[in-house]
């Protein structure tokens, strides 16, 4: 058994991860792409996949990896390759060390958390949300568009609407308001998603494998994550049984083993969702409540055979 | 209407919805996505309103889609400004995935969440499929001398190209090759696939697999068209 992390050392899940599969006495290695420069990749693949990563003295048989705990990060970034700019050695070194990496996750037979072609599914909002529409959960009335009037309608009709971004991508979700009325006529220059605003309480539900580790985030902002001068508090809840196995169909259903998933009770006792995060900052969530996620993770990677 | 998602310069695009003009199709571009009357709800696609030509159509007139496109390239959106050239072309890539998706219409591919146009798999991932299908491959190798970021050993033109339109099978191909591309095409569940061999001294092996058939040629544009025909019979 061996366990692979890959992405940037200081970043936290990956680190709270790494720290827990070491006390858990489980064998890992962290490539960290820090060190892409030093990293070297070998891969064939034809029937069968084989290759290794080589950083500095240390060999990773790719063959030997049961379990793979993924935030990936672009190379390009690494402080080293940006300074070297497109043009040079290490710029292409980068590029082809993401892409060979890529590939094996891929295609590797190893636990992956999570698949990058699963994780993709979260770069559009509205298609992650159609995959998932029918599997009982309330998803707010929606409406992505070119045209003012069609935007001021929506807005009319709903009387409380937010926007928000269709990709991933400044997704910072933000009400309508009367000062928004001019902007408007610049809807037409790119599609702009509005979402009738649905009143309730904000939970954040972590699904790894089979556990549930819900809790409720109480705030004044539109959105939490951006709160400016509202307060914040997060604190770990139950949810009714069947709200915990929609968020366990939700997660099989995204093939996304480990997802962070964006719901909101309505005062009616309405479940909505939001969106399914692939890759979840769960140490936010974890210091605030004390939920051992990270825990959760690393057990369910040892779990790989 | 057919509509043809595609660059401004994809000539090809251009010039089959020429040969479709009769059957109202139009070549819908990135720019149709920075004028002012698209309208999609999600989950409710027959009410949509979209931009197509610079014209204004219903979603539901709409009777078959062919994606050209794997993304929204930057270079496509020339009504946007400098700094949000990047952000837009995420977001319609984003939009165009949602809508391409809910479509009940037939959608040549149909998007995944790679590629706006069937599965968009790397090439590492076609010879694997292919390879597990039992076809004869050329096993992809990347060695640690990545500067130049090609993977080991030369990579010859295809000899024979068997382009899979639904169940139409179209190319000169023997059936050993057809019947390798069918179960590849079903592999990847694409409806249009180019799935193409090179020959070697011990027999044919797949060479390389995409969604970008050539749409120039009459018969592979008949194809597509009979399979838009085919949907709407049902």
């Amino acid at each position: 058994m061996l366990v692979l992390l890959w992405g940037l050392s200081t970043e936290g899940p990956l680190a709270a991860v790494h720290k827990e599969l070491l006390q858990q006495n489980v064998p890992v290695l962290a490539v960290d792409q820090h060190a892409v420069l030093d990293t070297e990749v070998r891969l064939s693949v034809g029937a069968h996949l084989e290759g290794e990563i080589r950083i500095r003295d240390r060999r990773i048989d790719l063959e030997a990896v049961s379990a793979v705990y993924v935030r990936p990060y672009d190379s390009r970034d690494v402080a080293a390759v940006a300074r070297a700019g497109p043009d040079s050695v290490a710029w292409r070194h980068a590029i082809a060390v993401d892409h060979v990496v890529a590939s094996w996750l891929d295609l590797t037979p190893a636990l992956v958390v999570n698949r990058l072609q699963a994780m993709a599914t979260n770069g559009s909002k509205p298609y992650q949300l159609e995959q998932i529409r029918n599997l009982g959960f309330g998803i707010p009335e929606t409406l992505i568009t070119t045209d003012p009037e069609a935007a001021r309608g929506f807005w009319k009709r709903h009387g409380d609407v937010i926007y928000k971004s269709v990709s991933g991508n400044r997704s910072i979700v933000s009400r309508l308001q009367p000062e928004h009325t001019e902007r408007l006529a610049d809807v037409s220059f790119c599609p702009t998603q509005f979402q009738r605003y649905v009143p309730g309480t904000d939970n954040r539900v972590h699904v790894v494998g089979d556990e549930v580790f819900a809790c409720e985030v109480l705030s004044g902002a539109d959105d939490y994550r951006y709160p400016g001068q509202h307060e914040v508090e997060v604190r770990a809840c139950s949810l009714p049984r069947t709200v915990e196995d929609r968020c366990r169909l939700v997660s099989a259903a995204l093939e996304l083993p480990v997802a962070g998933i964006d719901l909101r009770r309505t005062p009616e006792g309405e479940w909505y969702c939001f969106e399914v995060n692939p890759s979840p900052a769960f140490t936010y969530y974890e210091s605030m409540t004390g939920q051992p996620i990270g825990k959760a993770i690393a057990t369910f990677l040892a779990g790989a055979r | 209407m057919l509509a043809i998602v595609a660059g401004r310069r994809d000539e090809k695009a251009r010039h089959l919805a020429e040969r479709w003009a009769s059957l109202s199709a139009a070549v819908l571009t990135c720019e149709d996505l920075s004028t002012a009357g698209w309208r999609h709800f999600p989950g409710d696609p027959d009410r949509s309103e979209v931009v197509i030509d610079g014209q204004s159509v219903a979603a539901c007139e709409i009777t078959g889609v062919l994606t050209r496109l794997s993304y929204v390239p930057e270079r496509e959106l020339r009504r946007i400004v400098a700094e949000d050239v990047k952000y837009a072309a995420v977001e319609m890539t984003a939009f165009l995935r949602s809508w391409l998706f809910g479509l009940k219409c037939p959608v040549l591919n149909r998007p995944t969440a790679n590629c706006l146009s069937g599965p968009g798999w790397r090439h590492e991932q076609w010879v694997y499929a292919a390879a597990r299908l039992g076809i004869p491959v050329q096993p992809v190798t990347w060695s640690p001398d990545h500067a130049s970021f090609v993977p080991e050993g030369e990579t010859p033109p295809p000899d024979v190209t068997v382009t899979l339109v639904g169940a139409r099978c179209l190319g000169s191909a023997d059936d050993t090759l057809v019947r390798q591309a069918r179960r590849l095409a079903g592999a990847c569940g694409a409806d249009l696939l180019a799935v193409r061999f090179s020959k070697t001294e011990a027999g044919f092996r797949f060479h390389s697999a995409d969604q970008w058939a050539d749409i120039s040629l009459p018969e592979v544009a008949e194809a597509i068209l009979e399979r838009f025909r085919e949907a709407e019979g049902c």
